[in-house]
């Protein structure tokens, strides 16, 4: 591209510093705000005094970032089924569903067995039952794929509307198990009292957060060190050479999707013993299993950046919904529109990452003497 | 020679002046200086990377030149396409060919020629195809499928395409990479037969070997510069190889010292029939401890099968296979491994060697790997086979795509021969130098001598005729699946050996 007396040219890296994995999503979140500050400006508000409001209602002030960890806390654990999905090249697109069947699997153990067990057993076995419930619910995408090449992005995607209507159809649509006997208002019947964490004191942040980021970090050291992680990394880079060593890739694949879709029940069973303590459809509304893909992608699928990516877009949620109570309300679009434009930069900033733009002048082009 | 001289001048056909090319990272090409007469066989010699093909690209209007110019009879163009070039008269056949399969020959000779009439009548253009075709020497089947021919055959549809739209000047990559012997032949042939009409070829080759024969001028490169120009009767494969190179290569022969030994792999009467078409048909044959046994023939033969077949990714639907006398059809590839095999397959990277891992990652493939991998020891393993094989690599942490071909075969041959731990004793190899340059064919060449000294028994699968003949104590054929032809390597008739290659013994 010719601009003037410069001209401007993308030349490929041959390798990228360490820096700059860094810098671009830095920069990408700079120019988002950019983008952001541009739309706050032409709704008429001030762009500065807004950011520093959302900055400090999502992140800086001690409700600001109690409410962020708390609404972070399943995101990571979507985040990290993505993510984990990906290491194999497999895309579980199905996060969503699995963590309407996580909370449905772990309300239905908070309220049928937590009773039985003793107390310190019952929080365990809550979240175990949902992780065992999204797993169960990405079965037969797994199957389909292992076994007969079915592409698991239509299959996972498809069922998250099931799961919808299925927790719909209890709360709304039927008056059984999981509905509350006690009232004919519509909502979810509330799990034992054993079977569900404690904030920390006044806050909406639950232990349930520590457990997200050990796994986190779990993860990362399970999936660099072990002959599981080895094989799906071989697997994931050339088929053939998987394949060659004599690899089972049905076992494989079906144990990343099966895992993924436990990660995906667990954000869903931590959304149980957490804040809502039962089948709760306000969890409907808030999109945290596509949002969690989207923070696996932003975070290039390294398991420690899903953490921070998902903090980070919490803190815009957050932010964002306090905005709307303000003097000058505004409209949580924004909010959504800074999120569409951080991912819109990071995922474009991966161009600045493999090339290096050069911009030089022109010499005017003048008769060969 | 059919130079022609005007008045003690020479007019070239076709001349780079001091061509410069860059690529990121790379020099292609440095002030490269290249001279075609009218009617000449003028070839490019040089390894890969040597920067002979970005000059032939260069000259037919693929890439422009950041410096330097382009001259067509003494004058200078600047070439915008290949298109462009084209309308000067110049063509390119490249190395992979570019045509429909789905399209008759003559469907695919008139395809992207500017002036067709409306109304395509097939007969009139099959008539002129096949006119040209035939004033060439080259036996075409205008109403034929393309999607049908042997790759040879295909060639002679991209020449006659050239040929067709007014090509004066051929520049054919590679253009022996895909061919059996007698398919070479006729290739050469076909050049006569255009130089004799005035045309003039520029060949674009890596191997020494034909490439004395049918020129009339060898320009030589190495690392984007031009090394040497030679011409015919003043060429010697040595001298050549040593301008290559940079240093003296040695490529004789080399043959088992010891006395055979006992049988290590076993193959009785096996076959394969995949899609009710019969892939390999009763193959039998033994290879010794301390022996190399080649199977020479062309692509697409059933070397990929056969050699699947031994190293347990397929099961044959017939007959023994017996590694160290244990019975091993379809037991897997893990069995197989355990059973004393060592496998090195065609495709090196994407098969034998993850591509995106480092080297370390690449030594642990094959290994016994508990819960947790031990990285240390591969580590320790790599640094040593890196340090004696002298492979060219940043660090052990360097993922092998980013390795040059020599070197990432180096990686895979250290494993398959040397890694530690391993028992095998038997080594099946296929085409383990394809596209290599002619210094790492040397080395892959002693590293295989090597196995063989150490009491290995080799399997040595190749297209690479010269390859075969190189190494192997016995030579067999295989053509469409069977083996059509047995000798010892030391008692080869080439010609023999050629022509049950292209089936016809």
């Amino acid at each position: 591209m010719i601009i003037g007396n410069f001209r401007i040219e993308l030349e490929p890296r041959l390798t990228s510093p360490k820096w700059l994995y860094a810098a671009v999503p830095a920069g990408s979140l700079v120019f988002a705000f950019i983008v952001g500050g541009v739309f706050l400006a032409l709704t008429g508000h001030s762009p500065i005094g807004t950011y520093s409001s959302l900055i400090s209602h999502g992140y800086t002030s001690t409700k600001g970032i109690t409410n962020t960890l708390g609404l972070a806390t399943p995101l990571i654990c979507t985040g990290l089924a993505a993510a984990f999905a990906f290491r194999m090249n497999l895309f579980n697109i199905g996060e969503e569903g699995q963590m309407y069947l996580g909370m449905i699997g772990s309300a239905w153990a908070g309220i049928a067995l937590a009773g039985h067990l003793p107390h310190v057993l019952a929080v365990p076995t809550v979240l175990i039952v949902g992780a065992a419930a999204g797993a169960l619910w990405v079965l037969l995408p797994a199957v389909l794929r292992a076994k007969l090449g079915t592409s698991e992005i239509v299959s996972t995607l498809l069922l998250n509307y099931v799961a919808l209507n299925l927790v719909n159809y209890f709360i709304f649509g039927s008056r059984g198990f999981f509905r509350d006997p006690t009232t004919s208002f519509p909502q979810g019947r509330g799990v034992e009292e054993t079977a569900r964490f404690h904030s920390f004191g006044t806050s909406n942040t639950y232990p349930t957060v520590i457990i997200a980021v050990l796994l986190a970090v779990a993860l990362y050291w399970f999936m660099k060190r072990s002959n599981f992680g080895y094989e799906t990394s071989v697997f994931a880079d050339s088929p053939n050479t998987a394949r060659y060593a004599g690899m089972n890739s049905t076992k494989l694949t079906l144990s990343v999707l099966l895992f993924s879709g436990a990660l995906a029940g667990l954000a869903g069973a931590m959304y149980v013993v957490g804040p809502a303590g039962k089948v709760d459809p306000g969890l409907l509304q808030i999109g945290l299993g596509y949002a969690g893909i989207v923070v696996a992608a932003l975070a290039r699928y390294n398991f420690f950046a899903v953490v921070l990516t998902a903090i980070l877009f919490a803190g815009l949620r957050v932010g964002g919904a306090s905005l709307q109570i303000s003097s000058n309300p505004v409209p949580i679009a924004i909010a959504v529109v800074l999120q569409g434009s951080v991912l819109l930069f990071a995922l474009g900033g991966e161009i600045f990452r493999r090339n290096r733009l050069r911009i030089r002048r022109v010499q005017q082009v003048s008769v060969a003497s | 020679m059919g130079s022609h001289r005007l008045g003690g001048a020479t007019l070239f056909a076709l001349s780079a002046r001091q061509v410069t090319k860059r690529f990121p990272g790379v020099l292609a090409n440095d002030r490269v200086d290249f001279d075609l007469l009218p009617g000449e066989v003028h070839t490019l010699l040089g390894e890969n990377g040597a920067g002979k093909s970005t000059l032939a690209s260069v000259l037919c209007g693929l890439y422009k030149p950041d410096e330097g110019a382009v001259l067509r009879n003494g004058t200078q163009v600047r070439l915008t396409s290949p298109r462009h070039g084209l309308q000067n008269g110049i063509a390119m056949v490249h190395q992979h060919f570019r045509l429909v399969d789905r399209f008759t020959v003559a469907e695919n000779v008139v395809l992207g020629h500017r002036n067709l009439p409306f109304r395509l009548r097939a007969n009139d253009l099959e008539d002129q195809v096949a006119q040209v075709a035939e004033r060439f020497g080259l036996p075409l089947d205008p109403r034929a499928t393309v999607g049908e021919l042997s790759a040879g055959q295909r060639q002679r549809v991209e020449i006659v395409k050239a040929l067709y739209q007014g090509a004066e000047i051929l520049l054919l990559d590679e253009p022996t990479a895909l061919l059996a012997p007698p398919e070479v032949e006729k290739l050469f042939e076909t050049v006569r037969a255009m130089t004799q009409a005035g045309k003039s070829v520029v060949f674009v080759s890596h191997k020494l070997g034909e490439v004395v024969d049918i020129s009339d001028r060898v320009t030589v490169m190495r690392d984007g510069r031009v090394t040497g120009s030679v011409a015919r009767g003043e060429a010697d494969t040595r001298k050549l190889a040593e301008l290559m190179v940079g240093r003296d290569i040695d490529l004789s022969p080399r043959r088992s010292r010891a006395a055979a030994q006992e049988t290590l792999l076993q193959l009785d009467k096996v076959g394969l029939t995949k899609d009710g078409i019969e892939r390999i048909a009763n193959v039998s044959l033994s290879v010794r401890a301390g022996e190399i046994v080649g199977i020479a023939g062309v692509s697409g033969n059933g070397q990929r099968e056969l050699a699947e077949i031994v190293a347990g990714l397929q099961a044959p639907t017939s007959g023994e296979i017996l590694i160290n006398s244990v019975r091993v059809n379809g037991m897997g590839t893990r069995h197989v491994r355990k059973a004393g095999l060592a496998y090195v397959p065609e495709d090196r990277l994407g098969t034998g060697l993850a591509p995106s891992l480092s080297i370390v990652d690449n030594l642990v493939l094959t290994r016994d790997r508990g819960f947790l991998v031990d990285r240390k020891s591969a580590l320790a393993e790599a640094e040593a086979f890196i340090k004696q094989l002298e492979i060219k690599t940043p660090h052990a942490h360097t993922a092998t795509r980013k390795l040059s071909g020599g070197n990432s075969q180096k990686v895979l041959l250290a494993r398959e021969i040397f890694a530690a731990g391993d028992h095998s004793r038997v080594l099946v190899v296929c085409s383990p130098t394809r596209g290599l340059d002619v210094g790492a064919v040397e080395a892959v060449h002693k590293l295989l001598d090597e196995a063989r000294s150490a009491g290995k028994a080799v399997l040595l699968i190749s297209e690479d005729l010269d390859e075969v003949l190189t190494l192997a104590d016995k030579v067999l054929v295989l053509y469409r699946g069977s083996v059509v032809h047995e000798v010892a390597g030391t008692e080869v008739d080439v010609e023999a050996v050629g022509l049950a290659m292209a089936g016809l013994s």
